[in-house]
């Protein structure tokens, strides 16, 4: 009879005890330790997964340094939003992919990166300077990129011998002759990932950049406002080239990774082009499962649009890159120089497929892969270049600008809506 | 609240009367827990339901009054009411709010109806019949993740099954299934059909199995037609498990989103988007946490004031049964 009764309070205690123990754990999350560096990274294909993972093992060895590794290979998508998530709890990994811009400046602005500015003495001279632009915010360096490149048309050769086009569009009449051509021959001239958003954002930017120039656009960033006849132009010749249904079958639906995506259809010869950057050629091998077009695979700058002020010089592009985490350890710097050293470099574009940032990059690349190639030309020429909006500004704005272009290539937004809807979330951005 | 108010001394007695007498129920006079030990008891859940769900909800709440990109400390720009009237003006929202009601018509219309009638089928006693219970109940263990990308491959528009059912039975029609605005919807709740009929099917069952043979052999004996037994016993008998599965189907679509997240992206142009993808839209890809959270807030009231009003005016006489009437039920019948 009195047995039961202590029990029960045996059982209250360790109640009460295990109450305590969640309040700890709820009030307060563990920092992770100095000595491991977290590293997310979105290779997650080989050999450049591997890669990664042996510059840290190789540069383990060679340093005396005590630290270990966490690296985690994550798909893009699922890169953002972990990364989103990461960034809101205040726990962002020790280094991180970052395309630089507007994401990047949030995370700044909310101390969660250093300042590498002063930290990369060893190797800040093997990059080129140029490419260090998106990740600039203020004059101070958050970022180093590992990949830089254009957007721009690639395009299958044979299919547009097949419908009798000649030499690839230099205006934006020219394009759409093509696509007619493309369309006659039964060819679908354009893969686009309608539920990715951003590849189609690039279709309205460049007009928006063609049409009114880089300049305008420029301006309009920094007003935090699209104001001007270009932008409502830019819709509406995107509307135009939308109702000529040029896109693959189920292009509303379709994402730009994966079996039956964009850059699958273009791989598998499919659809004619894509407007992508300069990644196109690997992720056509990657998501088809197949080699591409292989040398059938061409590359043409956004055509110029007749009677606007911007030139095919002008384009827009980007790259990847990493970010250092607030938290890090001082280590890492030595790690990304060991990451810098030319050899090393070397290995990043071969194994990867980047698009070299070398300071010099005949020291790093002997003989660029042939896409890379067409990329690193396109890019000799240009005078200036414009990072994605979507990263460029601010994520809502950036978000609403994937949206409406969207809703407008679907026929739910007329081009005046789309500038109104960005301005909208931009106004109260500010 | 009230049902918790009402629920403790009924239930333990009720509980007791289970027990069947013997000597615990003698007991307990005499052994009431002292205050302390009710405290211990009481606090581990007290903490973690602090801790997971009145803090965050509170928090939300906070977070709601301001515009906040989620990032660096606590939000400090407040805004007021800006995030709920922008909520009420937001074309998105009040879409979700109509896609939400469509697929809950159809949930009470279609899949409802489905289940039940197919909880009657396997009712009756023939060869299988477990193999058929197991295999319509497999769609509910699955992920809501992997039946998406299931589903996913099975619409995808150029090598997808379902395009090939129809071309080999001869129609070759190319039907958008997830890229055309105006039927998305509609596929996505065949697919939450599909994932979830057998899930009501086994509350059916269940309450089915509830009702006893007896009343049946009565009505049989007075000679009462098939359709007079069911319209007259088996209808009225499964009215709880009925108004419960219309409640967890209604409160289930206010929180639908994995599946939908990842068959869809809730496109084209949020032709499938619900309340959720559009919280963590906001919220997660660009970064507007707090207009996201005032979502999160609009979306638990709204489950909320209908959870109470449901609870109170339709399952007011079930929860009375459950709670009170269960005992002497059972007392009743055995």
């Amino acid at each position: 009879m009195s047995r039961p009764l202590p029990r029960l309070r045996a059982f209250a205690a360790a109640g009460a005890a295990v109450a305590l123990a969640a309040t700890a754990a709820c009030g307060d999350d563990g920092s992770g330790s100095d000595s491991e560096i977290s590293w997310w990274h979105i290779q997650i294909e080989d050999p450049m997964m591997s890669t990664w993972e042996v510059f840290a093992d190789e540069w383990l060895e060679e340093s005396d340094a005590d630290v270990t590794f966490d690296i985690q290979s994550i798909e893009n998508e699922a890169f953002k939003s972990q990364m989103s998530t990461a960034a809101q709890s205040g726990e962002v990994p020790d280094l991180f992919q970052t395309w630089g811009g507007g994401v990047l400046r949030q995370q700044v602005e909310a101390d969660l990166v250093r300042d590498i500015t002063d930290e990369l003495d060893d190797c800040i001279d093997l990059i080129n300077p140029s490419t260090l632009a998106p990740y600039t915010v203020d004059d101070r360096l958050y970022g180093v990129p590992f990949d830089s490149g254009v957007v721009g048309f690639w395009y299958n050769m044979d299919l547009f011998a097949e419908a009798g086009i000649d030499a690839p569009p230099e205006t934006w009449s020219d394009f759409l002759d093509a696509v007619e051509a493309l369309q006659a021959a039964d060819i679908t001239p354009i893969a686009l990932a309608g539920a990715d958003q951003w590849p189609a954002h690039f279709y309205w930017t460049y007009l928006a950049m063609r049409i009114g120039g880089l300049e305008n656009l420029q301006q309009a960033g920094e007003a935090g406002e699209l104001s001007g006849d270009a932008f409502v132009q830019a819709g509406e010749l995107l509307s135009e080239l939308a109702e000529m249904e040029p896109f693959q079958e189920g292009f509303e639906s379709a994402t730009f990774d994966g079996p039956d995506g964009q850059s699958a259809t273009v791989g598998e010869g499919a659809a004619a082009m894509e407007l992508m950057g300069q990644w196109a050629p690997q992720s056509q091998r990657d998501n088809s499962g197949t080699d591409g077009p292989g040398e059938a695979l061409g590359f043409f700058p956004f055509p110029v649009v007749e009677g606007g002020a911007g030139s095919t010089t002008e384009f827009l592009g980007g790259g990847n890159g990493f970010a250092v985490g607030a938290d890090a350890p001082d280590e890492i710097f030595d790690f990304i120089c060991h990451m810098y050293q030319e050899e090393n470099q070397t290995r990043m574009v071969e194994d990867g497929n980047f698009n070299t940032v070398a300071a010099d990059p005949d020291a790093v690349v002997a003989e660029p892969d042939m896409h890379i190639a067409l990329v690193l030309e396109a890019m000799s020429g240009a005078t200036d270049t414009q990072l994605y909006l979507d990263q460029a500004f601010p994520p809502a704005v950036g978000g609403s600008i994937n949206e409406a272009t969207e809703g407008l290539i679907l026929g739910q937004l007329t081009p005046e809506e789309f500038v109104e809807m960005v301005n909208e979330v931009w106004s109260a951005e500010a | 609240m009230t049902l918790s108010q009402t629920s403790r001394p009924s239930s333990a007695e009720g509980r007791l009367a289970n027990d069947g007498g013997g000597n615990r129920s003698r007991r307990r006079p005499a052994g009431r827990p002292s205050g302390g030990s009710i405290a211990g008891f009481i606090a581990p859940g007290l903490v973690l339901f602090s801790c997971f769900v009145l803090l965050p909800v509170a928090f939300a709440a906070y977070v709601g009054f301001y515009r906040w990109n989620g990032l660096g400390g606590i939000p400090t720009d407040f805004i007021g009411l800006d995030n709920y009237r922008n909520i009420l003006s937001d074309s998105v929202f009040i879409g979700d709010l109509g896609r939400s009601a469509i697929i809950i018509v159809l949930s009470l219309a279609v899949q409802l109806p489905l289940a039940f009638a197919l909880a009657m089928l396997l009712h009756q006693r023939f060869p299988g019949r477990t193999v058929f219970r197991l295999l319509f109940f497999v769609p509910y263990v699955l992920t809501e993740a992997v039946t998406a990308i299931l589903f996913g491959l099975v619409f995808s528009p150029r090598q997808g099954f379902a395009d090939q059912l129809l071309a080999a039975v001869g129609i070759d029609a190319e039907i958008g299934w997830l890229s055309d605005r105006s039927i998305v919807l509609y596929v996505v709740f065949g697919v939450l059909t599909w994932k979830f009929f057998g899930f009501h099917m086994i509350l059916f069952l269940a309450g089915r199995q509830n009702i006893p043979d007896e009343l049946y052999e009565a009505a049989a004996i007075d000679g009462a037609t098939g359709a007079q037994s069911f319209r007259r016993i088996t209808l009225p008998l499964m009215g709880p498990t009925i108004r419960i599965t219309i409640f967890l189907s209604i409160i289930g679509v206010v929180q639908l989103f994995d599946l939908v997240w990842v068959l869809t992206q809730g496109g084209p142009f949020h032709a499938s988007e619900t309340m959720a993808i559009t919280m963590y839209d906001q919220g997660f890809q660009r970064n507007q946490v707090g207009y996201a959270s005032a979502l999160s807030i609009v979306m638990f009231l709204l489950s909320l004031i209908f959870a109470l009003f449901y609870q109170r005016f339709v399952l007011k006489r079930d929860l009375q049964g459950a709670i009170t009437g269960n005992a002497g039920n059972q007392g009743g019948r055995s």
